[in-house]
Formats: structure tokens, sequence, C-alpha cells
């Protein structure tokens, strides 16, 4: 690493090699493949996306930790990045909340003639 | 490997270069962006009157095909990052166009899925799915189109001299960071926009 | 072509005009800021007066309907995103490096490129009243209204490209602050004796980091809508016009703290150094400014309880707005704390602070009340929410930047303001300000629904409004001493010393103005209040060396002409795809000058 400093100094870590790399880009690609092979298969739904789910946030995981070295890098950084990744998806997690639990508004919009007072 | 502790800017607080910082803030923003667009998608998720709806048109093996690209070029973008910190410019240049390569792939592919579900009857205007998936995987596109440019830069000015002078290593790594994030993106994407049924 | 003609030599001499459109100094880009921002101060005033000319009788008839809607949405997107964010970023421009001790900012060079960006949005949303109509479906542009249906004119088209492009200024400035504090202090400054101006500055920056990029999306959803006929945000074909309520307000409730908090970092430093006194509760008013961060992003549905939100999410979002008034409240006492037995020079800077003390005081408390659902339900598109605000901005915001003007412009000139011009300036101000806004209250509650452009008589409302509208040529009166003040200090020799009020930060450890290294020789920080601790304990500034061996960035002309190509691909956006390619490849060859010129 080129950006090692003074307040890492006795912190050497393992520096990668290309064997590494590619052992990561290998299971990447397999991880890929079993979610392939998820999707296509008849598990119960709840179960599948939980899986699929889980399955491409490990996947996130490696790459930022390995192939963007955050691993390997001043902790600050890794504070800094996760304080954006944790409040997107606590903003996507509200706002998905609030439209999918609004029965106010069925798919569609209410056609013309058939709107009702809204219910309290 | 030390290249970057003769300039100027070695001396900061923490310790960390000032450009790879304003990277990571960067990306952390870029998390709020594309956070946003996968919101909207999932929000109008079912909300389409008129079809193709998605189990119409998405073509998973295909996407599986572009999405294998470019988890490739983030492979070959390590490399480069490898090539150039070990001094092996030979690497770095190799990989580096490598990756340009795999990205200009990846856009291909875009590009004739995009042709496709044209054809098919699925544009913009169509209904909700239209107008989430294009402006979602086209802004997508967009950054990959402006990595692609980015990296590609970076290899025409490694061959002049003086270039990258010698800070090659970091400008070669902090590319690779937007590299990736694009790639961890489509990676989400991937997930919950095909493979969820 | 060469590869360096972006960087001009030392020796040949410039023109001022070409100084200062090629500057990297963060000096003189905060100077620009500060210009840009008062400029666009005085545009919105004008819009405002306008607007309360029109309301000072019933039935009023200096404008018609369409030319007041124009009105009162450019006053406030004006005032917001051109005046008040400009002058807070003029300021954090001048002090961020001085504050920490730094001889720059991280990035000068992105420094620069952030103001011209910042201009061209300012142009394109201002040039909008010449090019047919500005945009007029308010400051929040609720959707169906800026449909294209509703709003057929380019007007909507100049806020989506306009705001977009400022967006992108304040995004770059913040990554530039937000990498300058954390990693550019002096030695000694850890991160608990930054200065809270410095503190709430960080804030600042990481607010608008977080919150722009969804706004951005938001913009280019309504643009899609209005240009190219999607239908993220009209109801009729599956869209919906809640999706950009939500997506507005998760950008618009940080950027209401993006608006106060500096203002409350400037009075944080006015109050210590005008009470003789360090800051009462130092820890306590950086954990409540951070934890106003974190909190600001959690409320934004309080703005949306009358759309029907559900029960749920009114108890969840009520509570959260409840509790964002703590830390809020911890401020004051602070403020108070610090004044407490303190021997305290009533300077102008003073008045100011403790104006912003009391007034924001008022708005905030009117804003608890909007916690409660049921309440707002109430005051929701009343002029009590009118009146809400301008004690937050107006009584907040616009106070601590005239604090701050008066507290800082000795230091940015050398030159010490009027006092007794700028007390009379003060009274006109506070007394015209709460004689507008005030009334505001009791016309909300008497059922004046806002942005209305006339009203009958016989409602109850002639009175108030009346007064409001003498209330606002008041204020003119004295933001017009301020510049009188100013062009009178201008004509007289320096008389200000490099510090004029016994200041405790970094910024008085040097010349007025400071030189444009900031410091001879690097400050060493050993307390909260470097130099008082330094008078204290009698540790004289090291003397200034022979030789100053100390490089700073040439100055380059590539920012200028990457700001020009984001112009064009704005103006592209509005007009033609050729300008926008044209702008594409200005931007693309200015980033390849930028990223070749030396730096050394």
């Amino acid at each position: 690493m080129a950006m090692e400093h003074e307040m890492h100094h006795g912190d050497e870590h393992p520096s990668s090699t290309i064997r590494q790399y590619v052992m990561t880009g290998i299971l990447l690609t397999a991880i890929t493949a079993v979610e392939l092979f998820l999707s296509y298969s008849s598990l119960p739904h709840g179960l599948m996306i939980t899986l699929l789910i889980g399955l491409s946030a490990v996947k996130f995981a490696i790459v930022v930790a390995i192939f963007m070295h955050l691993k390997f890098e001043n902790r600050l950084l890794t504070r800094l990045f996760l304080f954006g990744l944790v409040l997107a998806t606590c903003i996507m997690i509200a706002l998905l909340s609030l439209f999918w639990n609004d029965t106010t508004d069925a798919v569609g919009g209410i056609p013309e003639g058939q709107q009702t007072a809204p219910k309290h | 490997m030390a290249a970057a502790h003769a300039e100027p800017q070695h001396n900061t607080t923490t310790g960390i270069d000032n450009r790879k910082m304003l990277m990571w803030v960067f990306l952390a923003s870029e998390c709020l962006f594309f956070g946003s667009l996968i919101s909207t998608y999932l929000i109008f998720k079912g909300d389409s009157i008129t079809g193709p709806l998605p189990h119409d048109v998405l073509d998973i093996p295909l996407t599986s095909t572009s999405t294998f690209v470019l988890l490739m070029s983030s492979l070959t973008m390590v490399l480069a990052v490898f090539g150039a910190q070990h001094n092996r410019l030979g690497l770095m240049k190799g990989m580096l166009l490598a990756t340009i390569v795999l990205g200009l792939a990846f856009l291909g592919f875009q590009v004739f899925e995009f042709r496709t579900f044209g054809h098919e009857g699925l544009n913009l205007t169509t209904n909700q799915f239209g107008a989430t998936f294009f402006v979602l995987t086209g802004l997508h596109g967009t950054h990959v189109g402006v990595g692609v440019l980015y990296l590609a830069s970076l290899l025409v000015a490694s061959g002049r001299r003086n270039g990258l002078g010698k800070e090659v290593a970091l400008h070669v790594d902090i590319a690779g960071l937007y590299w990736h994030f694009v790639d961890i993106v489509w990676i989400v994407i991937f997930t919950l926009i095909y493979l969820i049924p | 072509m060469a590869t360096a003609v972006g960087t001009l030599g030392h020796t040949r001499e410039e023109s001022t005009v070409w100084k200062w459109m090629t500057t990297v100094d963060h000096k003189k880009i905060g100077a620009l800021y500060l210009i840009t921002g008062f400029t666009f101060f005085l545009v919105g005033g004008i819009e405002a007066t306008l607007v309360r000319t029109q309301l000072a009788v019933p039935n009023g008839t200096v404008l018609d309907a369409g030319l007041y809607n124009q009105l009162f949405t450019m006053h406030a997107l004006t005032m917001i995103f051109l005046a008040i964010m400009p002058m807070g970023a003029a300021f954090f421009n001048y002090f961020i490096p001085l504050h920490i001790g730094a001889r720059d900012v991280a990035f000068p060079r992105l420094n620069a490129l952030s103001y011209w960006v910042l201009l061209s949005g300012g142009l394109i949303l201002t040039s909008s009243f010449f090019f047919g109509e500005a945009p007029n479906a308010g400051w929040f542009a609720y959707a169906p209204l800026t449909e294209k249906e509703f709003a057929p004119d380019k007007g909507l088209d100049f806020y989506t490209v306009g705001l977009f492009i400022a967006g992108l200024a304040s995004l770059m400035s913040s990554l530039n602050f937000a990498v300058t504090i954390i990693n550019m202090r002096a030695p000694g400054m850890t991160m608990m004796r930054l200065p809270v101006y410095m503190w709430m500055t960080l804030v600042v920056a990481f607010l608008l980091i977080l919150s722009l990029p969804v706004i951005t999306v938001a913009l280019v959803q309504l643009y899609f809508d209005r240009n190219f006929g999607t239908n993220f945000f009209t109801p009729g074909a599956g869209g919906d016009p809640i999706l950009w309520q939500h997506l507005f307000w998760v950008f618009g409730h940080p950027e209401v703290y993006v608006l106060i908090l500096p203002s409350m970092g400037i009075v944080s430093e006015v109050l210590p150094v005008m009470s003789r006194k360090p800051l009462f509760g130092y820890t306590a008013i950086v954990m409540a400014g951070a934890s106003i961060g974190v909190l600001g992003f959690g409320v934004w549905s309080h703005h949306m309880f009358t759309t029907g939100l559900g029960t749920v999410p009114q108890y969840v979002f009520s509570a959260s707005t409840m509790a964002i008034g703590v830390p809020t409240g911890i401020k004051v006492f602070n403020w108070l704390g610090t004044m407490y037995g303190g021997n305290i020079k009533m300077t102008v800077a003073t008045y100011y602070s403790i104006a912003f003390v009391a007034l924001f005081t008022i708005g905030g408390i009117s804003g608890v009340m909007h916690a409660s659902p049921s309440v707002d339900g109430q005051h929701q598109d009343s002029y009590f929410v009118v009146a809400h605000i301008h004690y937050v901005l107006f009584g907040g915001a616009i106070m601590g930047i005239f604090s701050g003007l008066y507290y800082w412009f000795p230091k940015m000139t050398g030159r010490l303001l009027d006092e007794t011009l700028g007390k009379i300036g003060f009274w006109f101000i506070f007394i015209g300000m709460n004689l507008t806004f005030f009334p505001m209250h009791f016309l909300g509650l008497a059922g004046m629904p806002r942005r209305i452009y006339t009203y009958d008589a016989g409602l109850g409302w002639e009175t108030w409004n009346f007064v409001a509208t003498i209330g606002v040529y008041i204020i003119v009166v004295g933001v017009a001493l301020f510049l009188v003040n100013v062009f009178k200090t201008f004509r007289k020799p320096p008389d200000a010393g490099d510090d004029p009020w016994g200041g405790a930060t970094l910024e008085w450890a040097t010349t007025s103005p400071p030189p444009e290294h900031n410091f001879d020789v690097v400050p060493v920080v050993r307390d909260r209040d470097p130099v008082w601790y330094n008078r204290d304990h009698g540790i004289v500034t090291p003397e200034k060396p022979a030789h100053l061996h100390i490089h700073m960035p040439p100055p380059s002309y590539f920012p200028l002409v990457l700001g020009i190509g984001i112009l064009l691909i704005g103006v592209g956006a509005l007009s033609s795809l050729a300008i926008t390619a044209l702008g594409v490849v200005v931007v693309y060859y200015a980033l390849w000058g930028w990223a070749l010129e030396p730096t050394e």
C-alpha cells in the first residue's frame, strides 16, 4: 500500500498478492452463480429474498474490504464511508416502509368516480 | 511503495492523503444518490398500469453475463492497482486496458438491452417500470462511462513522460475506488431488480 | 498548446480582474462568495419588498397573480440557495484555514471551481426572469403543480437545472471543507480543540454531502417528467406526487440546518470573545451540533403531516422532531451561560448575536409547536409557518451572518466598521424584522393562507398586513445603512490592527488582512482558545523568519474554464443538445488541463 503512514507504523498489513485477488474474484463469481441458481429455484419467496439480499451484501462487503482495501486502511475512512452507507440504508428502509404500508394509495390510483373519503 | 511519501501533502493530520479521503467521502455521498434511485424503483414496483412488465422483458442470463463482465473488471482493476503499487508498470497498463475493455463491454450489453427493450415496446414513458428502470440503470451506466473515460485518461497519461509522476500508485488507487464502487452498486441493482422476482 | 498553459508565471504583471478570475486563494474566493451572496441577498430583498408591497392593503394591484407567484418563489430560492448558503460558504472559505491553522484549504482549485459553478447556478436561476417565466411553484415545488400540464413554461426547468448546478457547487465545496477540517489541522489542533464554528462547519458539510444527492435525484426525475414524458410525479399514470415531497424534504430538512448551523457557529465565536470568557459548555455545544446533524435526517416527514402519512409515521416523526429541539435548546443555554457573569463588550457584533439568540428561540419554539401533528394541521400553509421560518432564517441565520460581518470585517479588510452607524442599522433591522414577521403569527392564526396574491377587506387581516409591510421598509433602511457603513469604511485608512476584539481563535494571531500564506509560522495549538492561552502563559509568537520558504498553489484558469463548461451543459439542458455537447467537451478539456497542470 502506498498510503501507509507514520500513525500506522508497526501495523504491517499482509500485502495482498495477485493470487489472493484472483481467488477473491473467483469467490465473487461463485456467489453470483449461487444467486442465479437461487433466483431460478422454487424456494419460498421470503426465504429467497432474504438469501439473495444477504449474499449480495456479502459480495458488497468483500469488494469494499479487499478490492477497495478498506480492511487495511485507516479506520477513519471506514467510518466516513459507513456513515453514508448506513444513512442511505436507513432512509431507503424508511421510505419503503412509508410507501408500502400506505393503504390510501391503491395501484395506479383510484379511478375517477370511485373515490371515497380518506379513511382515518 | 513509498511513492506518495515524497509529495507535499504527506503531512496531513490523519496521515490519509487528502485526495483519497475526498474520494471516500464522495462515495458516501453516492450511496445516498443510488439509494434514492433504488428506492424510487422499489416504491413504484408493481405500480405499472400497462406492460411490458419486468418479467416480460428482463433477460436474466444475458444480464448475468454482463454482471460477470463487470465483476471481472473489478478484478483487473485491483490488479492494475497492484501493478502500480509494486512498480510493475507493464502489469498496470495491461490491466487498466483490460478494465477499460470490460467496462466498454458492459456498456455494450447495456445498449443492447435498452435497444431490445425498446423493440419490445418499453421506453421511458411506457409505464412506471420503464421510467424507473431506465433512469436508474441509465445513471449507473453513465457512472460506468465516466469511469471508462477516467481510466482511459489515466492510461494515456501514464504513457506520457511525467504524466502521472511519482504518484502513479495513488492515482490508480483512487480511480480504482471509484470503479469498484460502481461495481458494487451494480451488485445491488442486479440483485434487487433482476434476481428478486 | 503546451500542457502547462494553466499555470501563470508569478513574475508577469496580471490585471486585477484576471487575478480574481484565476485565484485559488481561499480568502479571495471567500470574498467573491461574500460579494455574490450579498448581491443576491439584495435581489431577494427586492423580491420580498415587492411581495409585501402587493400585500400591504386588501386587493393590492401592484403585481398580478403570475408575477406574484414568481416573486415569492424566487425570493425563497434566492435567499436560501444564493444568499444565505453562499454567505455561509464565504465565511467557511475565509476562516476554515485561519481557524485550523492551515495555509489554504485541501483543494484550492476545487474551491475556485465551486465558486464558479455556484455563480453559474445562480445566473441560470435568476436569468429565468428574462426568458419568459421564473419558477413559480414555491421553493419546494410540489408536484403535480410543477408538471408540464400545469406549468407549461420553462420556469420549472430553470428551477431543476439551476438547483442541480448550485447543488453541485455545494457538494464540491462541502467535500473540500470536510477534508480540510479533518485533515489540515495545525499541530496540536485536536478535534476537541476545534473552534465551535469549525465543528458547525463540519456538520454542515456532512449534511450537504449526504442530503444533496437525494434532491439531485428528485430534480433529475422532475426534469425527466417535464422533458422526456416520464410519470414519476403525475398521479394519473401511476406516479406519486407524495414521492416528490419525501425526496425533497429528505434533503430539505437537513438543508434547514445547513442554513442555521453556520450562524450558530458564528454566535459561538462572537459571544465568548465579547463576554471575555471561554464558551460555556464546549463539549455540550459540539455534541449538540453533531446530534442535530444526525437527527436532522430523521425528521423530514414533519413537513408532510397533512398528506395522510398514517398514524405510526406521525408518531415517529413527531417524536423525532420534538427530540431535535433538545440539542437546540442546549445551545441556547450554552450561549446564555457564556454571557452570564461576563464583562460584556456591547459591540454591534454582540448586538446581532444577542438578537440571534432571542429571535432564534422564538422561531425554535414555534417550530416545536409544529412537531405536534394536530397543531400542525391547523398551521399548515398558513402565515404562521411563514412567521416561523422567518424567525429561524431572518432572526436566526441572517442575524448570525450580520454578527459575523461586523465581527470579521476588520480581519478581512483591516478596517473597523463604524459602530454608531452599525448600532443604528441594527435597531432598524431588529425592529423592522419583528414588525414584519411577528404579526404573521396573528395572521396565520386568523386563517390567512400563505402564497395568496391578494385578499379581500373585512377578513380581519388588514392591520397586521399593513404593519408587516411597514416593517419590510424599515428593514430596507437598515440594510441600506449597512451598505453606507461598508462604503464609508472603505474610504478610511486601515485602523483595525491585528486583533481589535481580543479574539481567542487563530485568525486573530495573524495580520489583518492576513497574508496570502495566512501564517508566517504555522501555529502550535495548546488549548481551545489558543490566542488567549498564549497571552496568559506568556508564549510569544515566533519571529517571522528572514526567508519564508512557503509554496502557495499558483493561480489557475482551469476552474473558470471548467465552470464555464458546466454552465454550458446547464444552458444546453434548457435549450439544445448541441450546447450540452460543447459543454461536455469543454469540461473534459478543462479536466485534462487541470490534471496535468503542475501545482508545485
